[in-house]
């Protein structure tokens, strides 16, 4: 969300996100830029209340400047736009390793969320994920409005017009065995930012393909559906204890699969049911914290000034 | 180049003669997939007669190995000599080198003429893929890639349309480094739900001739009765046109 406009920085940390993107860069207009680095620093507490953790993007062609004003206690990750080789990364590195030293953070604990929206950031996107042991999660993005004009690839059509581009971000990230963010192929064929019923099944596609992390929304309304679609259901767990209950039938007969009821139980299979009940005991654990940093809130609120919580 | 591979647990007697009257132009003796890891040394002593019993048909013979326990699954697969062997989960070339070299040994004191033995790299890892090109290039006895059970090595699930996640990419990739390489690239186009095991003798077909529409020449199989849409799918002279 645009730092510069105070009524969304105030409230977010009542949407309930698990992540929230302070931006410094398109939605700041060039002439608001300079007043926008100055407002980071108590944006950063503000948008913490909730349990959130707090990010910012900067801009691509002012990173000493962006990052003076932003690394400060509190501050989890910083977005790059744009990356286009390693060396941009590289520096991103060298100038927070010095501000987390000079601030009182911890060495190390900041990290870089290189992004990638052009051909170049493309062909260079291995060299880019291993730039810096701050680079722990990368993967394609669902978007990709940048990347679309610089390519010249259209945005809303109903086929995955990105499946070289993001596989290559994939493949990057699994085998320098980072956190990996999938963007699975759901059509959005109309645009909309803000349509919770698309933002679920994009968020239920990215759980059903076994991805903990959503890319994020540019709306409030769609950060419940992301919360929804990335959490296990009650289907979902409840046919994971059935998987592990078949697959214990197989300990000590010497086979490596049956059939049961036309589907395959394997060790694979019961993987992946071990992750959805792991998963699912995480976000019942993150939601636990959220309620936590909320309820703390608000009884701070409550007792610095009553009438605020109306 | 097989156009069918079958794949059968190197303990399965049955399963082993089953494989060879069923047309398969390659059987695949696994010992790794689909034997227990208790019984991975007894299926090792099983190699030998596994191999006879497998070559009492016209089809060539391969035994997929673990690159984890390289020397012990080599060791007991060259006498008498399979036409090769599948390396399962390569991650680096380096591994087809040491294997490459293992085999030469082998080859000489057994009395098989050297360089007989071919390899077959199934990468099925992230890392096997990213270095895939080198893989394929790290001796001249590899002569196909294989992306074998990547899928499921992964972890990658159906997406809403039915493709399962990073495989269009991860074939098309494969496919042009195999070709780069000068080997072949093996495998199918699987769609959700299946992935091999269960896959009706139809959706079969299909899969294999959208492999072969996209370059695959042959593709690998786990049931006998998944062998002949293979072998049609992947005939020389079967129509390039894809069917639906």
């Amino acid at each position: 969300m645009p730092v510069v406009t105070p009524r969304f920085i105030d409230h977010a940390w009542r949407r309930g996100c698990d992540f929230i993107v302070i931006d410094l860069e398109d939605s700041v207009p060039q002439h608001l830029k300079a007043h926008a680095r100055s407002l980071v620093k108590d944006a950063i507490p503000k948008v913490s209340k909730g349990g959130a953790e707090a990010f910012t993007r900067i801009n691509h062609d002012s990173v000493l400047a962006d990052l003076e004003a932003i690394v400060w206690p509190g501050l989890k990750r910083v977005k790059y736009p744009k990356t286009e080789h390693a060396e941009e990364v590289r520096l991103l590195d060298s100038i927070i390793t010095r501000l987390e030293r000079e601030r009182g953070i911890p060495p190390g604990t900041i990290e870089i969320d290189p992004g990638i929206e052009t051909a170049l950031g493309t062909a260079n996107i291995f060299e880019i994920a291993g730039a810096s042991p701050r680079v722990r999660e990368f993967g394609a993005s669902t978007g990709g409005y940048d990347y679309s004009r610089d390519l010249g690839v259209e945005m809303f059509v109903d086929f995955d017009q990105f499946v070289y581009a993001k596989g290559e971000a994939e493949l990057a990230a699994r085998t320098l065995g980072l956190g990996v963010r999938g963007a699975p192929f759901v059509a959005n064929t109309t645009g909309s930012v803000s349509d919770g019923g698309r933002a679920l099944l994009q968020a239920e596609a990215a759980r059903q393909c076994g991805f903990h992390l959503g890319g994020g929304g540019l709306n409030p309304a769609v950060v419940e559906s992301h919360n929804q679609g990335l959490t296990p259901g009650q289907d979902d767990v409840r046919d994971a204890h059935w998987v592990l209950e078949q697959h214990r039938r197989l300990i000590g007969t010497g086979e490596t699969w049956i059939e049961v009821e036309g589907r395959v139980i394997d060790r694979y299979e019961a993987a992946r049911a071990r992750d959805t009940l792991e998963w699912a005991a995480l976000c019942a654990e993150r939601d636990r914290q959220k309620a936590e940093a909320v309820a703390r809130t608000r009884a701070e609120m409550a007792k610095q000034d009553p009438a605020a919580l109306k | 180049m097989p156009r069918s591979w079958i794949l059968v647990p190197v303990s399965k007697p049955e399963q082993i003669e089953q494989a060879s009257r069923s047309g398969a132009d390659a059987i695949v003796l696994d010992l790794v997939e689909l034997i227990a890891e208790n019984d991975k040394r007894a299926g090792r002593a099983n190699v030998q007669a596994a191999i006879r019993t497998a070559k009492a048909g016209a089809a060539q013979v391969f035994v997929q190995i673990d690159p984890q326990s390289l020397d012990a699954d080599l060791n007991a697969c060259v006498w008498p000599e399979p036409d090769g062997i599948v390396m399962s989960r390569v991650e680096s070339p380096e591994q087809i080198a040491h294997a490459d070299a293992a085999l030469s040994r082998l080859e000489h004191e057994r009395g098989v003429a050297p360089g007989t033995l071919k390899i077959v790299a199934a990468v099925e890892t992230a890392r096997g893929n990213h270095a895939a090109y080198d893989i394929a290039r790290a001796s001249p006895r590899v002569r196909a890639l294989t992306l074998g059970r990547a899928d499921l090595v992964m972890d990658l699930r159906a997406e809403p349309s039915h493709e399962i996640h990073l495989m269009p990419y991860l074939m098309q990739r494969l496919i042009i480094i195999a070709r780069a390489a000068g080997v072949a690239p093996i495998g199918a186009w699987w769609r959700a739900p299946d992935r091999g095991l269960l896959a009706t003798p139809e959706n079969t077909y299909e899969a294999a001739q959208r492999g072969r529409a996209i370059g695959f020449k042959g593709a690998m199989c786990l049931r006998a009765n998944q062998v002949e849409p293979l072998n049609r799918a992947f005939a020389r002279d079967a129509s390039p046109r894809l069917n639906g």
